[in-house]
C-alpha cells in the first residue's frame, strides 16, 4: 500500500468511526416559501390549429413530484368533430411535451425529465397515428410552448434550449447549429433598440424565415426577430401609444396558416394587458387587437386556432379573439379543471378539462350561456412507469 | 445531502444477516484476541520468575475517586454504545437515519464536512458498523480495567480522539452550529462530554492531588451552564411559550417528536405527559430551566465546598430527570446510539466535585506534590527501560493485560474498516441488498449482428476472447437505464487497465428510438464516450426484438406517454463467448453508493473471468 493510500486510509477510519453516538439536538424545520411565479409566463398546456387539425397538449395523471403526471398529447383532425388521444410512445414525458406542425406533419419533442438530459423528438404525418424517431435534439429544450419550430414544408427545425441558446438543424441526420443568443441579437442594431434578454418563442414565416422573440428591456418595443439573408432585423408589431412606456413580452408566437400570430404582454406588476397580434405579410405589418387587461391575474394557457383565433385563460375566467379586426370576447365560467382551450374550426372555442386521467371536452354552443359536455376521454396512464 | 443515504432499506435481510455476520465472526476474534493475550501473560508467568527485588520497582499512587468515578462511568458508557452500535439497523440506518438528520438544520459547511464521513459509511456499512462497534467496546473494557498508569492515561487519550471523531462527524459537532440550541436536548453533545472526560483521564498522575483541578472542571462547566441558562432565556427561540398559533412550542415539540420512538409505553406516556404539561405552562417550565441552569451554573463557577453539595445533588436530579422526560433516554427505537449528553454531565459534574472535595488542602498539597512527582518522573524513565523485560511482563498485572486485549478489540474493528475506506468503490453487499446474487451459470451466449454508436458492425463473435459485460440499455429511458449507464462507466474507469481484455457492452432496449444519434446523445449524457471498450449497439427494430428475444427480455411499449416497459438485467460473458452470470441489475434508489456498488460487482465479475481476483 503506498504512503498516500495509507494516509487515506488512515484518516477515512478516523472520520469514518464516523460513528457511533449520533444523538445532537434536533430542532424545528425552517419553512421555505414558494418562488413567486410570472403572471405572464406560458403554460405548455395548450393548442395549436394546423392544417390537419387542431392539437392540445395538456398534463394529466398525479403528482410531478413522484413523477405521476403524464403529459398527454390529443388530435381534433380537421374534419372531425371528436378528439383522440395521439401521445406519441416510447419515451417518458413527464418533463413536458412540445409541439410544431408543418403543413402535413407534426412534430413532437419531449422535454427531459429525471436523469434523462436531451430531447427526444418524433414525428408524425397521419394526425398521430403512427409515429417516426426523429434524430435527438442533444441537450435540453426549453419550458415554453413555442420553444419548437418548423416550416411549413422542408425538415428545417429550431428550438430554444434551456440554457437561452436557439439550435437550429436542417432535418434528417444533419446536426444542430446554434443559431443566436440573445446577446448577439442584442448586439445588432435591431437588438440594441429593443434590449432583448432572452428568448420565449421561435417560430418561421410563412415563407420560411427564422423568428425568434423575447422581452424587450427599452419600453414600447415587441421583440420579435427575423433573420433575413443572415442580418436579424426587427420584425414586431409598432406598440400603441398606450403602452409606449411599458415594458413589453413576447408570450407566444406561432404560425396559423398563412399568418403570424403573436401574443403579447404588455405592462408590469398586477397592471399587465394582452394584444394579440396578426401578420400576414411574414412580419412586415401586423394588426393588434385592443388591450385585454389580465387585472392582476396569473396567465394559465393561450392557444391558437384557426383564422388566427386567440384563446387566453387566466385567473379563471377565459376570453377569446377570433383573429385581426376583432374584439376579445369573454367566454362563460370554465368548467372545473380546464386545462386549456382549443379554437376549433368550427368557430366557437372548446374547453379541456382534467381529472387525473380523465379528459372532457366541453362545448360551447353558439348563443348559449354555458358549456356543454361534448366528449370523454379516460386516457390509460401508467401510474408509477416513471419513478 | 448527496452520497450519505445509501438508499437500501435500513432492515434489509440481507445487509442486516450479513452485519450480524461480521460481529459474529469479529466477536469470536476479539475473545481469541483476549484468549490469547491472556495464554501469554499465564504461560510468561509460569515460566519466568516475577520481577522482584533486582528490578525497579514502580509505585503508584493510589488513583483518587473522581478518576475512578469518571472513568469507570465512561468505561460502561462507551461499552453500552459500542452495545448500542450492534444493532442490525446501524450499518444501513446511521447515515440516513442519524447523522443525516442530524446535520440537516447545520450550515452547509457544516453539512459538507459530516457528508464526505456519511457518504465513507455508506459505501462499506459492513466494515464502518462493526468498526464503532468494536472501538468503541474496545475503549470501554479499556477504560475499565486499566486503572492507572500509562495504559490508563492512554485510554483517556484514545476516548478524547473517538469522542471528538463522534462529535464532529456522528454529532455534527453537537449542532452547535444549527438553531435551537439547549442544553436540555443534548447541546453541546454527549460525545464533547466523553472527550472532556477522556482529557481528565489522562492527565498525568501528579496532577491528580491537585484542588485548582476541581475547581477547574466545575468552574468551566458552571461558566457553560451561565450561558446555557442565557440561550435558554433569551427570547424569540420559542422556549417561553407551550403553544405558539395552535402549534407546540420549542420544547413540547421536540418531546412531542420523541414519544412516537419505539419504546415502552410507560415511557412514552411520561413523554406525553411532559409535552402535555410544557404546552400547558410552557413558561413556567423554561423559567424553571433558566433558574435551575443558572444557579447550577453561578454554584459551580463559585467553587465554594458547601453551595456545591446540595446543588450538585439537585443538578443530578434535574440531569436524570431532563435524560428521562425530554432526551427520552435516547437509545430507543433502534437506531439510538447513546444514552444522550445528561448521564455523562452528571458523571462529569460529580467527578469535578469528588476532585475538589477530596484534594488535599494547597499546603498538604505542597508537601505531597514533590515525592509524588519524583515518583511519576521516575517512572516513566525506569518503565522504559524495563518494560521490555520478561520478568516484568510475567509481573504485569491482569488489569494491563486486559487492556492489551481491549487495544486489540480496538484494532479488530479499525483495521479493516480502514482498509475499507482506502478504496473508494462500494462493497457489493448494496448491489445484493437489491437485486440479490447470482446463481454460476455456464451456456452459449446467443451471437448477434448489430451497428455501434459509430456506425460499424458488431458481432458477439467478434469479441471472443474478451470478457463481455453486456447491459440493455433505452436510451431515452428517464430513470434506470441512466443510473445503469453511469454504473457501466464507472465499471470501464474500474477496469481500465484491461481495455483490451474486457469489453463493456449495452444493447438497445427501445424499438422506436433505434438512430445511431439516440446512442450518442446517450453517451455524451452518461460520460460513456470516454470509456475506451464501450459499444453501444442498436439496429432495425427487427434484429434488436431478436436479440431480446434470444436473451429472454421483454419490452412493451406502453401508452400514455410512459416509457417503453422492459427490465434491467446484465449478462457477464466468458472469453469463450459463455454466459456465465446472469446480474439483474434493477439500479434500485441509484445513490452515490448503490452506483459505486453496482460498478464494483460488475468489475468483480470480469476480474473473476481474467483471473484476477
Amino acid at each position: 500500500m503506498s504512503t498516500s493510500r495509507l494516509i487515506t486510509a488512515a484518516t477515512a477510519m478516523l472520520a469514518t468511526a464516523v460513528l457511533a453516538v449520533g444523538c445532537g439536538s434536533t430542532s424545528p424545520h425552517s419553512r421555505g416559501s414558494a418562488a413567486p411565479v410570472s403572471m405572464t409566463a406560458a403554460s405548455l398546456n395548450t393548442s395549436v390549429a394546423t392544417a390537419g387539425g387542431t392539437w392540445a397538449t395538456v398534463v394529466m395523471g398525479g403528482a410531478a413530484s413522484q413523477y405521476n403526471n403524464f403529459w398527454q398529447l390529443f388530435s381534433r383532425p380537421a374534419g372531425s368533430s371528436t378528439w383522440m388521444l395521439a401521445t406519441p410512445p416510447g419515451t417518458a414525458d413527464n418533463g413536458g411535451l412540445v409541439v410544431a406542425g408543418g403543413s402535413q406533419f407534426l412534430v413532437t419533442a419531449f422535454r427531459p425529465s429525471q436523469d434523462l438530459t436531451y430531447t427526444p423528438l418524433i414525428q408524425t404525418g397521419d394526425g398521430g397515428q403512427a409515429w417516426s424517431a426523429l434524430s435527438p435534439l442533444d441537450a435540453p429544450l426549453a419550458s415554453t410552448p413555442d420553444a419548437l419550430a418548423t416550416p411549413s414544408a422542408s425538415g428545417t427545425m429550431m428550438a430554444l434550449l434551456t440554457d437561452g441558446t436557439a439550435e437550429q438543424t436542417a432535418g434528417g441526420s444533419a446536426s444542430w447549429k446554434t443559431l443566436a443568443t440573445p446577446q448577439t441579437i442584442a448586439a445588432t442594431t435591431a437588438g440594441r433598440s429593443c434590449g432583448l434578454s432572452a428568448f420565449t418563442a421561435a417560430g418561421y414565416t410563412p415563407s420560411g424565415v427564422p423568428l425568434l422573440a423575447g422581452p424587450c428591456s427599452k419600453p414600447g418595443t415587441a421583440g420579435i426577430f427575423a433573420s433575413i439573408g443572415g442580418t436579424w432585423q426587427q420584425a414586431g408589431p409598432q406598440i400603441p401609444a398606450a403602452f409606449a412606456d411599458q415594458d413589453v413580452a413576447v408570450l407566444r408566437l406561432t404560425r396559423v396558416g398563412g399568418q403570424l400570430v403573436t401574443l403579447l404582454a404588455a405592462g408590469s406588476g398586477h397592471d399587465v394587458s394582452l394584444l394579440a397580434g396578426w401578420s400576414a405579410d411574414n412580419g412586415g405589418h401586423w394588426t393588434l387587437s385592443p388591450a385585454l387587461p389580465l387585472r392582476a391575474a396569473t396567465m394559465d394557457s393561450a392557444s391558437f386556432g384557426n383564422a388566427g383565433a386567440v384563446a387566453v385563460m387566466a385567473g379563471g375566467r377565459a376570453d377569446v379573439v377570433s383573429g385581426s379586426g376583432t374584439q376579445w370576447q369573454a367566454l362563460p365560467a370554465l368548467p372545473p379543471g380546464t386545462a386549456t382551450l382549443a379554437p376549433v374550426a368550427s368557430g366557437e372555442p372548446e374547453a379541456l378539462a382534467v381529472a387525473a386521467a380523465t379528459l372532457t371536452v366541453w362545448q360551447l354552443v353558439p348563443g348559449a350561456s354555458d358549456w356543454t359536455k361534448a366528449q370523454v376521454i379516460h386516457v390509460p396512464i401508467q401510474y408509477g412507469s416513471s419513478g | 445531502m448527496p452520497g450519505m443515504n445509501s438508499g437500501i432499506n435500513i432492515s434489509d435481510p440481507t445487509v442486516v444477516a450479513a452485519f450480524k455476520a461480521a460481529l459474529l465472526h469479529q466477536g469470536l476474534i476479539a475473545l481469541l484476541i483476549f484468549f490469547m493475550v491472556g495464554l501469554a501473560w499465564l504461560g510468561l508467568r509460569a515460566w519466568l520468575p516475577a520481577a522482584s527485588g533486582d528490578a525497579v520497582t514502580v509505585s503508584r499512587p493510589a488513583e483518587p475517586a473522581w478518576r475512578q468515578v469518571l472513568r469507570i462511568g465512561f468505561g460502561i458508557v462507551w461499552l453500552l454504545d459500542g452495545i448500542l452500535q450492534a444493532q442490525p439497523k446501524m450499518a444501513i440506518g446511521l447515515p440516513s437515519q442519524v447523522i443525516e438528520p442530524t446535520a440537516a438544520s447545520s450550515p452547509h459547511w457544516v453539512q459538507t464536512v459530516v457528508n464526505w464521513a456519511g457518504t465513507a459509511w455508506s459505501f462499506h456499512p459492513m466494515q464502518a458498523g462493526a468498526a464503532a462497534v468494536w472501538i468503541q467496546v474496545g475503549i470501554g473494557i479499556w477504560l475499565l480495567v486499566a486503572a492507572c498508569g500509562p495504559l490508563s492515561q492512554l485510554a483517556g487519550l484514545v476516548s478524547v480522539g473517538w469522542g471528538l471523531v463522534v462529535w464532529v462527524f456522528g454529532e455534527s459537532f453537537g449542532g452547535i452550529f444549527a438553531p435551537g440550541l439547549t442544553w436540555l436536548f443534548g447541546a453541546p453533545g454527549a460525545a464533547l462530554v466523553y472527550a472532556v472526560a477522556g482529557a481528565l483521564i489522562a492527565l498525568p498522575a501528579r496532577a491528580w492531588q491537585d484542588r485548582r483541578l476541581g475547581r477547574t472542571v466545575l468552574g468551566g462547566l458552571g461558566l457553560f451552564l451561565l450561558g446555557m441558562a442565557v440561550l435558554q432565556a433569551w427570547p424569540g427561540r420559542g422556549f417561553w411559550q407551550g403553544t405558539a398559533h395552535g402549534q407546540p412550542g420549542t420544547l413540547a415539540g421536540m418531546t412531542s417528536a420523541m414519544a412516537p420512538t419505539p419504546q415502552p409505553h410507560m415511557l412514552s406516556a411520561w413523554i406525553t405527559a411532559f409535552t402535555n404539561f410544557d404546552e400547558a405552562h410552557g413558561f413556567a417550565v423554561n423559567l424553571f430551566a433558566v433558574a435551575a441552569l443558572a444557579v447550577a451554573g453561578a454554584v459551580f463557577l463559585s467553587g465554594r465546598r458547601r453551595l456545591i453539595g446540595p446543588v450538585l445533588a439537585g443538578f443530578v436530579v434535574l440531569s436524570v430527570a431532563d435524560w428521562v422526560l425530554v432526551e427520552d433516554f435516547g437509545f430507543f427505537g433502534g437506531l439510538g446510539t447513546d444514552p444522550n449528553s445528561m448521564l455523562p454531565f452528571a458523571l462529569l459534574a460529580v467527578g469535578g466535585y469528588l476532585a475538589l472535595a477530596s484534594a488535599p488542602a494547597p499546603d498538604q498539597a505542597a508537601a505531597v506534590e514533590p515525592a509524588v512527582t519524583a515518583r511519576a518522573e521516575a517512572s516513566w524513565r525506569d518503565r522504559i527501560r524495563v518494560a521490555a523485560t520478561p520478568r516484568t511482563l510475567a509481573s504485569t498485572g491482569i488489569g494491563s493485560v486486559a487492556a492489551i486485549g481491549a487495544i486489540g478489540v480496538i484494532l479488530l474493528g479499525a483495521a479493516p474498516m480502514a482498509a475499507a475506506q482506502a478504496n473508494p468503490v462500494a462493497d457489493t453487499i448494496l448491489a445484493q441488498a437489491i437485486d440479490g446474487d447470482s446463481a454460476p451459470l455456464n451456456y452459449q451466449a446467443s451471437d448477434f449482428s448489430l451497428t455501434d454508436q459509430n456506425g460499424r458492425a458488431v458481432t458477439l463473435a467478434s469479441l471472443r476472447g474478451k470478457v463481455v459485460l453486456l447491459g440493455f440499455l433505452d436510451p431515452v429511458c428517464t430513470s434506470d437505464c441512466p443510473l445503469m449507464g453511469q454504473e457501466f462507466r464507472q465499471a470501464g474507469q474500474l477496469l481500465a487497465a484491461d481495455t483490451s481484455h474486457v469489453e463493456l457492452v449495452a444493447v438497445n432496449y427501445n424499438p422506436l428510438d433505434t438512430q445511431v444519434g439516440y446512442l450518442q446523445a446517450f453517451d455524451r449524457q452518461e460520460g460513456l464516450n470516454t470509456i475506451r471498450n464501450w459499444l453501444y449497439l442498436t439496429g432495425t427494430s427487427t434484429q434488436l426484438q431478436q436479440v431480446w428475444h434470444a436473451y429472454g427480455l421483454p419490452v412493451e411499449i406502453l401508452p400514455a406517454g410512459s416509457m417503453i416497459g422492459h427490465g434491467d438485467y446484465a449478462f457477464v460473458i466468458d472469453q469463450n463467448g459463455h454466459v456465465r452470470q446472469e446480474l439483474n441489475f434493477d439500479p434500485g434508489p441509484g445513490t452515490q453508493a448503490t452506483k459505486s456498488s453496482f460498478a464494483a460487482e460488475l468489475t468483480d465479475a470480469a476480474r473473476q473471468l481474467l483471473g484476477r481476483s
